[in-house]
């Protein structure tokens, strides 16, 4: 649900760079591949969790409307979870990534907020995932992202991530990316 | 008895289709995964004939409690009854043919069309409409005028199929002996299954039958297309299928289920030990339930599809419809079977478990797109559509002393489910009507 502006507490301009400047870095890692980088970005309680959209009616919604948390997911991991899919990556036995799938992922529309704790930020996005394989196949998955970032040092970690996609029926076999 | 569907007029079989599918020599070819022609007669020969998986009992527990799906490409809505039945209903508006029912799952006292305002009770019966003294000036008979039913209805242990077709055998018959054997997932425990929430689609460029085929007897593939994730998820190899001492390939009527007897194989890529030891937990009581035999099955190395294209992993208990959507596309709509009187814990980790490993985003799953996509994309060259394929593993394996039911094959690596499943397509497809379909089955019809 939507807060309303005069109940968020919206970061300084400096602040606000420098978390946008994280998440487009985080996004960078994952277009070059990089995932144990990516991974080390994880704070060691990170929810990752894209739940499986459901085209119901206004009057039969679900716990948060289109989704549950006990329905079925596309991620609902913990770190051990994430780290098993970037092993998969990295097998050399992983036929499907070879020649390698090419990746591009824009984030947009970024709003950084002041989370419950000190040194919690809370961030509201847009992002879209372009993905090629082979020498024609394109696959474009788009949606709305919300994270709990934490400082950690003079650095960030990510805590929550929550993906949301419009679409019921994903358009595309897979996601053999992160969002 | 206006609710009741009309079955289509049946076209002249193909010809040629000898060439494609000729499976006394084992070859099939590409052309069975690409070609329009034979695509429409699937459509009319294959789903709108065949028992069709339409919903599991535990999604629509309660009256009114409907689900959405498709037949093929045919939409239709389930819904729980007043009487404690399940009804399926085209859905599609009798006046101009617009969708009924727009969600996917949800409870309701009815159904109002869009466009002019017609509404259906749960029954399917036309109940009114906007404006309706103009119908009464024309002398419209409403009770003619209801949501068209499909012709049969039924369920095994839970799961719900449907057929258009009134002439078809019963599901039981239908079924066969492979009904005993997915008593090993579906009837394990007292209380039987149900599914978890939600239902996860994706869509794929390929032929419905490599995906259905993949699931009736292809483990040949798992050691190598799955290697990767298999490290992932337990940090080595899979289990080598050729290893096993005794493990089967069973069919009939195009059904195909193979396995092992090893409990555990296919439970333990979940990576998650609880679920090994939940098995292991009930294992006692399912051999008491089920014998030991099936005791051995409840998690094994094993994978089934129903003909035409309902299929599931024992498990990973991940269960899906491989949806025909074009000769070279198709929709994958999947949900996560679990014993309903499992431990929450147990079915919370299945859930995640089965996302995991055989979802869009599951580290299984994700190879095995790419390989069907191109099993169709190939014959798309005209040439290349017209080579053979081999599907002649185990030619020589069929065991005729065993006392198991079934058309019973030795061993997992062995293409004789795939044959048969293709065989059946080929003889649904060349048959015009239940009773001109040859009967191939050589095993015994029932459990001993
Ligand atoms: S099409 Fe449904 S009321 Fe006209
Ligand atoms: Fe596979």
């Amino acid at each position: 649900m939507t807060a309303l502006y005069d109940e968020l507490r919206p970061v300084s301009a400096e602040q606000h760079y420098r978390i946008t400047h994280f998440l487009n870095y985080e996004y960078r890692l994952l277009d070059d591949e990089r995932f144990d980088d990516w991974l080390a970005l994880m704070h060691e309680d990170i929810h990752y969790w894209m739940p499986g959209i459901e085209n119901r009616r206004r009057e039969n919604l679900l716990e948060h409307g289109f989704y549950a948390a006990d329905h079925m997911a596309f991620f609902d991991d913990r770190l051990r979870d994430l780290g098993r899919r970037v092993a998969r990556f990295q097998q050399p036995s992983a036929w499907a990534e070879n020649p390698a799938t090419r990746n591009v992922h824009q984030l947009t529309n970024v709003e950084v907020y002041y989370g419950e704790t000190d040194g919690e930020f809370i961030v509201y996005s847009t992002f879209q995932s372009v993905r090629s394989r082979g020498l024609d196949e394109e696959y474009v998955i788009y949606g709305r992202r919300q994270d709990l970032i934490v400082a950690d040092g003079d650095r960030f970690k990510i805590k929550k991530r929550l993906i949301l996609i419009p679409n019921a029926t994903l358009t595309c076999k897979n996601i053999n990316t992160f969002l | 008895m206006g609710n009741i569907i009309k079955t289509l007029d049946v076209t002249d079989s193909l010809t040629g289709l000898k060439d494609v599918c000729d499976l006394e020599n084992g070859r099939i070819a590409g052309k069975i995964f690409y070609d329009q022609a034979i695509y429409e007669q699937e459509l009319e020969k294959v789903f709108a004939r065949c028992w069709l998986f339409v919903a599991h009992e535990s999604q629509i527990p309660n009256t009114g409690d409907y689900i959405t799906t498709t037949m093929g490409e045919d939409e239709v809505i389930v819904i729980r009854q007043k009487s404690g039945g399940i009804k399926v209903f085209l859905n599609a508006c009798p006046h101009r043919g617009n969708k009924v029912c727009f969600a996917e799952s949800g409870s309701t006292r009815g159904f109002i069309c869009n466009y002019h305002g017609w509404s259906f009770n749960v029954e399917g019966n036309l109940v009114g409409q906007h404006e309706s003294g103009v119908y009464e000036d024309s002398n419209f008979d409403k009770s003619k005028w209801g949501l068209k039913e499909v012709a049969k209805v039924d369920s095994y242990k839970g799961l719900v199929f449907a057929t258009f077709d009134p002439e078809a055998p019963t599901l039981k018959e239908y079924l066969g002996p492979i009904a005993w054997y997915m008593d090993a997932l579906f009837d394990n425990q007292e209380g039987g299954t149900e599914f978890v929430g939600g239902c996860i689609r994706s869509t794929y460029e390929c032929n419905w039958k490599i995906a259905a085929e993949n699931f009736v007897g292809d483990i040949l593939h798992a050691g190598w297309t799955h290697d990767s994730a298999a490290r992932a998820m337990l940090g080595g190899a899979v289990a080598k299928v050729s290893d096993f001492e005794e493990s089967y390939s069973v069919n009939w009527n195009g059904h195909g289920y193979e396995f092992a007897l090893d409990t555990v194989g296919n439970v333990a890529v979940l990576g998650e030990s609880a679920l090994n030891k939940y098995l292991h937990t009930i294992k006692p009581s399912v051999a008491e339930r089920l014998g030991d035999f099936r005791s051995n099955m409840i998690g094994s190395v094993s994978s089934c599809t129903i003909f035409p294209n309902f299929s599931f992993l024992p498990g990973q208990n991940t269960v899906r419809v491989w949806q025909p959507r074009g000769p070279n596309k198709m929709e994958l709509f999947t949900w996560v079977v679990v014993n309903k009187s499992a431990p929450e814990e147990v079915k919370e980790k299945w859930r995640k478990g089965a996302m995991m490993t055989f979802s869009p985003t599951g580290v299984f799953e994700m190879d095995d797109g790419e390989n069907w996509e191109y099993c169709t994309k190939t014959a798309k060259g005209r040439v290349t559509a017209q080579q053979d394929l081999f599907v002649g593993l185990g030619m020589d394996s069929l065991l005729t002393e065993t006392p198991l039911p079934g058309n019973v094959y030795e061993g997992q690596l062995n293409e004789a489910n795939s044959r048969a499943f293709y065989q059946y397509w080929y003889d649904m497809l060349n048959s015009r009507s239940w009773s001109e379909v040859p009967n191939r089955n050589v095993g015994k019809p029932e459990a001993e």
